[in-house]
């Protein structure tokens, strides 16, 4: 899945961004000490480690059970070191109404109340000291007078106070008040170009193996101009340019399907999928300090993606009027689903402080708040068409016409519509597909990156209209699925073949045996019989969901110290996800056992003098070729940690530093050890090769060879010069960076693009030398480097993971209130670096997907969360009684070996869920909703 | 640690005296309005107790109010104000780990052991409001056992109401039965 990206040459602690030098510190950093970073993530391993890579519990579990600050939102000024210890603190006024020009704001309610804040920020301020917002997140700050309000909650004024109980009082005397922001003349709605568009067509060869006639990936995607508001697209060429050709093919294929023989079904079916909140329990916050007197910004946040505030924090500051030098930033632990990725909100964290009269300044959103302004899930409008050969059961053309609504600013819209579309076809092969996806504006609050990001969306929507389709075909819905389902070495509707084998069917064969599907029909009888006021219903979807980002890079070092002791650090963030113990189990492989200490959103990888210079997904191949003479370039330097995209694209560096110090450190001092002695030592009588390596309960062995600790390999490492240490960078664009590298006078081709070493303490004075970064490594140039060609971004996704769900429910004949009985979920993660952690996942997932199938829901507009009056009271989120706690059950494909990579499964856990809970609906009440969510409004309707 | 005060206007203020996991804080006055999550985060940096919803609809402000009759029941402060807690004695998140003299934690309670050993949170938001509540039961449960078959249905009256949005609740509530059954005297019957 491609993200946007703003071409810019990135940031490494130490460089300078237009004049101001920016650092990363955060929470668990070097840099952060002081704090609380030890007890957070390393506590002593016998007491979380069982052996090899099993964890006892989370590396931050005990922080967390104990209520430690380890979220942005617990810090106060007093708790940061070097910080002043008053506490300042700032919320937000926003515009209700684009009906009408805004005005001015009145405080009369405070002023009448002895409550005036002590400074008061607007768009004035943000012209005279010409605080321009990052070209991504659009319009300004905040709206000036006179003009209208381009979406609902749009921010007017900040308000500082320089104490707590002011401010306190002050926030509740204004909270839903509808007089303090005041309007003048009416004005139409705005309106707006759509944000983009985008479509793939595709056109199978004879075979789903045979070359492709048309398809994105080894033509073009078709991205139209627009005029008043709608696509244009180009003429239709047989013989013309890629984009003309695709034209031809995308008319032949609705010709095919206006003009179906009679013995396909041509289904059509328009869905709709509803406009939700993340929920993310920690609201967004930020907590900023700009010393006056020497000019540092200081920003403490919660972010999924801190490479872009390091990148974008310094260039608002360097552009300003205000006299910044440095930047410091530091991230904390916290939770999104994607809000937290790419959000404005800590801008206006930064904002308050340069305004706060030096004093630290917090601004911490409220629920109401949140609801108002944090991103949201995109509203879809799907129109399907999918023609089926009613003999074979076969799917032949498939067509969608997305729209997804992006609400006020554009964010990550366009990409969010055409991963939806793009992920359409769900587990099924598409002989041949014509995908439109438009991502509209409006004024509802803006929508961004979500858990699902457009995905769940469009695949539940597949999901449902199968079953629609099977109902109509007079088929059973599994044995429709399993004639269509997509087959390892197939290709996708964008013309790329995934990665792997592609394990959906044998979901399906798993599914179909089940105890849930084999019984339903007497359980229908037996259950309706037992319970006359309910209908019973037994419902299944099975998908498989791409992850990462479609260009995927981050740093990893690895380092062993003389005692044997790993310590890692790297560049993802802990979400919540597990994402620190995960990374710290994934080193097992290599180096037999869990790292003892992880350091995550580390930014400061100044020994790899690595830079970037344009957008991955935008940069040409001819630009891509001269940029890749210099072995310091990559098309990427650091990526967000989101899109599922830490348990494969975050470890894989991890690994490759760990491979390193195996191959060139470890194995080699074992070799030395078992060769001592006379006539070749232990080793000696057997063939002893690094293949045939083992570790077993914390000891290196292979092929019969004396057990050999950790600590006692690291220590002969340490003292032969061997390798001990190794930083990476790996780049993926749906296939991985190669390039050659020299270590120790060996030659090795490697998944990376850029390499650094460092050897044992007893290494000569010559290899000693070469280790003169800052960290101490011998950065390695690479040779022969290989990177994925451009036209792969055209492949869309390549990387999945399958996902399917079973479910038992009952929906009440009165009421129409749906109850959960029990689910079931199977999926394939590849191998499971912590197996609690992805089963927490799976059910955390299916309580979300329960949410968006039968609960989460707002309207768009006025009525809607932008008003500001939104909370949970009305927002319902699922509880335990609704998503059959004791009852749900899952399971984890057993990987086809060990050597099966770990796959990225936090969205595709809570998809399935939903098109099985809309199956069930439709087995039971005999009624296809083709509208999420599905609410006993609905169900009483069609009752 | 009291914030600063405020500078323009006169708020209308009365002492508070609570006792905040055994120890009696100093007596300050606090604005009449103020919630109890507010004094808790703002004037005793004490925050382990969420801020969720300030409805009082997702627990995790929840803190516990221990009763002179031994009793103890879960209170949420977003809603409540520090005023309401005057006497009173309460337990935050804070104060269930017995820890050393520099603070480190040296052994978790139960409930929180089971917590952390089923996996039972991830991003922990929620973790200190189901830490109390389910303190709250197993303390209950030692006073008033119910039959074993009778547990898993009192466990989720008890926590049903706390929201969870990243585990789905699933290794919350296996942990705290864990927690009972490994409480003697909580449960009757035959397990």
């Amino acid at each position: 899945m491609s993200r946007s990206h703003i071409s810019r040459r990135a940031f490494l602690k130490g460089s300078a961004i237009a004049g101001v030098t920016a650092y990363l510190a955060p929470f668990g950093s070097d840099a952060f000490g002081a704090l609380f970073e030890e007890r957070v993530l390393s506590p002593t391993r016998e007491d979380w480690q069982l052996a090899e890579s099993t964890m006892r519990f989370r590396l931050d579990g005990i922080a967390k059970v104990t209520g430690s600050k380890v979220f942005a939102r617990d810090i106060r000024a007093k708790d940061m070191p070097h910080w002043p210890d008053q506490q300042s603190h700032a919320f937000i006024i926003r515009a209700t109404r684009c009906d009408h020009r805004f005005e001015d704001i009145d405080l009369s309610r405070l002023e009448n109340a002895g409550l005036m804040p002590d400074r008061i920020v607007t768009a004035e301020d943000m012209a005279r000291d010409q605080i321009e917002v990052p070209r991504f997140f659009g319009p300004e700050f905040f709206l000036p007078k006179g003009e209208t309000p381009l979406y609902l909650g749009y921010p007017v004024a900040m308000l500082i106070y320089h104490d707590f109980p002011r401010y306190r009082l002050a926030k509740n005397r204004i909270r839903f008040a509808d007089d303090v922001v005041v309007y003048g003349d009416k004005t139409p709605l705005p309106e707006k170009s759509p944000y983009g568009a985008f479509r793939y067509i595709r056109v199978g060869g004879d075979t789903p193996f045979a070359e492709d006639t048309f398809s994105a990936l080894q033509e073009t995607v078709l991205y139209p101009d627009f005029r008043k508001r709608h696509p244009v697209w180009p003429e239709a060429l047989e013989n013309g340019k890629d984009t003309e050709k695709a034209m031809f093919y995308a008319n032949q294929l609705q010709d095919r399907l206006d003009n179906a023989p009679d013995d396909w079904l041509v289904f059509e079916g328009e869905y709709h999928s509803q406009y939700t909140d993340h929920f993310a329990m920690e609201a967004d916050n930020a907590n900023c300090w700009f010393d006056r007197d020497k000019g540092d910004m200081h920003v403490v946040c919660g972010t999924q993606s801190p490479q872009e505030l390091v990148n974008w924090m310094p260039e608002l500051l360097s552009k300003s009027r205000f006299n910044s030098q440095r930047f410091f930033l530091h991230p904390a632990y916290t939770v999104g689903y994607g809000s937290k990725d790419a959000t404005i909100f800590p801008y206006y964290g930064l904002i308050a402080a340069l305004y706060a009269d030096g004093k630290p300044v917090r601004l911490a959103n409220d629920r109401y708040e949140q609801f108002q302004a944090t991103m949201k899930r995109h509203p879809f409008t799907m129109k399907n068409r999918l023609a089926v050969d009613r003999k074979t059961g076969k799917f032949q053309i498939f067509k969608q016409d997305l729209t997804a609504n992006g609400g006020g600013r554009a964010n990550f819209s366009n990409s969010v519509a055409f991963v939806g579309t793009t992920a359409a076809q769900s587990i099924y092969y598409m002989p041949n597909s014509d995908l439109t996806a438009t991502a509209i504006y409006s004024r509802m609050p803006e929508a961004g990156s979500f858990r699902g990001y457009g995905t769940i969306q469009s695949m539940s929507a597949t999901e449902l209209m199968v079953d629609e389709i099977a109902g109509q075909l007079k088929m059973d819905p599994i044995e429709l699925r399993l004639r269509n389902v997509f087959k390892s070495g197939m290709k996708n509707t964008q013309g790329a073949i995934p990665a792997g084998h592609l394990r959906g069917e044998e979901i399906l064969h798993k599914a179909r045996q089940h105890t849930i599907w084999t019984g339903r029909e007497e359980r229908k009888r037996t259950y309706e019989a037992q319970n006359p006021e309910e209908h019973y219903g037994v419902g299944f979807a099975c998908v498989q969901k791409d992850f990462g980002h479609g260009a995927e890079s981050a740093f990893s070092e690895v380092r062993l110290t003389p005692e044997g002791r790993i310590e890692l650090r790297n560049t993802g963030a802990e979400m919540g996800t597990g994402y620190s113990t995960g990374q710290a189990a994934v080193v097992a492989t290599w180096l037999g056992r869990a790292a003892d200490q992880v350091r995550t959103a580390e930014m400061e990888w100044d020994d790899m003098q690595m830079y970037e210079t344009a957008s991955p997904y935008f940069i040409s191949q001819d630009e891509q070729d001269k940029a890749a003479q210099d072995p310091r370039w990559t098309p990427l330097l650091l990526q967000a940690s989101s899109a599922s995209n830490s348990a494969y694209y975050f470890s894989f560096p991890t690994l490759e530093a760990a491979r390193v110090i195996f191959r060139h450190g470890l194995w080699p001092a074992a070799v030395d050890y078992w060769q001592r002695g006379i006539g070749g030592g232990q080793s000696a009588p057997y063939v002893v090769r690094e293949e045939n390596a083992r570790w077993e309960g914390g000891h290196l062995t292979a092929r019969g060879m004396e057990p050999l600790s950790l600590e006692f390999l690291a220590k002969r490492a340490h003292e032969m010069g061997l390798v001990t240490g190794a930083i990476t960078h790996a780049f993926n664009r749906w296939e991985w960076s190669r390039a050659d590298y020299d270590i120790n006078g060996r030659t090795e081709n490697l998944p990376l693009d850029g390499l650094a070493v460092q050897y044992g303490q007893g290494a000569s004075d010559e290899k000693k030398a070469l280790m003169s970064s800052k960290r101490g490594y011998h950065l390695l140039t690479r040779k022969n480097l290989y990177i994925p060609p451009t036209q792969r971004n055209n492949a869309g996704v390549t990387y999945y993971s399958a996902c399917g769900a079973l479910v038992e429910l009952a929906v009440h004949k009165g009421t129409g209130k749906v109850s959960l009985l029990n689910h079931h979920t199977f999926l394939e993660c590849g191998n499971a670096i912590v197996e609690q952690l992805v089963s927490g996942q799976i059910q955390g997932g299916a309580a979300m997907g329960i949410g968006h199938a039968l609960y989460e829901e707002m309207p768009l507009y006025e009525d809607g969360p932008g008003n500001g009056t939104w909370n949970i009271n009305r927002y319902h989120v699922p509880r335990a009684s609704e998503v059959a706690v004791w009852q749900q059950t899952s399971e984890i494909l057993p990987p086809l070996s060990r050597t099966d990579p770990p796959k990225g499964i936090a969205e595709v856990v809570m998809i399935p869920i939903v098109g099985a809970i809309g199956n069930g609906i439709a087995h039971a009440t005999g009624h296809h909703f083709r509208s999420l969510p599905i609410t006993p409004d609905k169900i009483r309707e069609v009752l | 640690m009291t914030p600063e005060e405020p500078n323009t206007m006169t708020i209308s203020t009365r002492p508070l005296k609570v006792t905040i996991n055994g120890q009696a804080q100093p007596v300050e006055d606090i604005p009449e309005e103020l919630m109890m999550l507010d004094y808790l985060h703002e004037y005793r940096n004490l925050t382990g107790t969420r801020f969720g919803c300030g409805q009082g609809m997702c627990r995790a402000c929840t803190v516990i109010v221990d009763n002179p009759d031994g009793s103890s029941e879960e209170v949420r402060t977003c809603i409540t104000g520090a005023h309401f807690f005057d006497g009173k004695t309460i337990r935050t998140v804070e104060g269930h780990a017995q820890r050393d003299d520099a603070g480190e934690v040296k052994a978790l309670s139960t409930v929180q052991q089971q917590f952390l050993e089923h996996f039972s949170f991830q991003c922990s938001y929620c973790a200190p409001g189901f830490v109390n509540a389910a303190t709250v039961l197993v303390e209950r449960l030692q006073r008033e056992p119910v039959p074993r078959s009778q547990l898993e249905d009192t466990i989720s009256e008890a926590l049903e109401s706390h929201i969870c949005r990243c585990t789905g609740y699933v290794r919350y509530f296996e942990a705290v039965r864990d927690a009972v059954l490994k409480t003697p005297g909580t449960t009757t019957g035959r397990s």
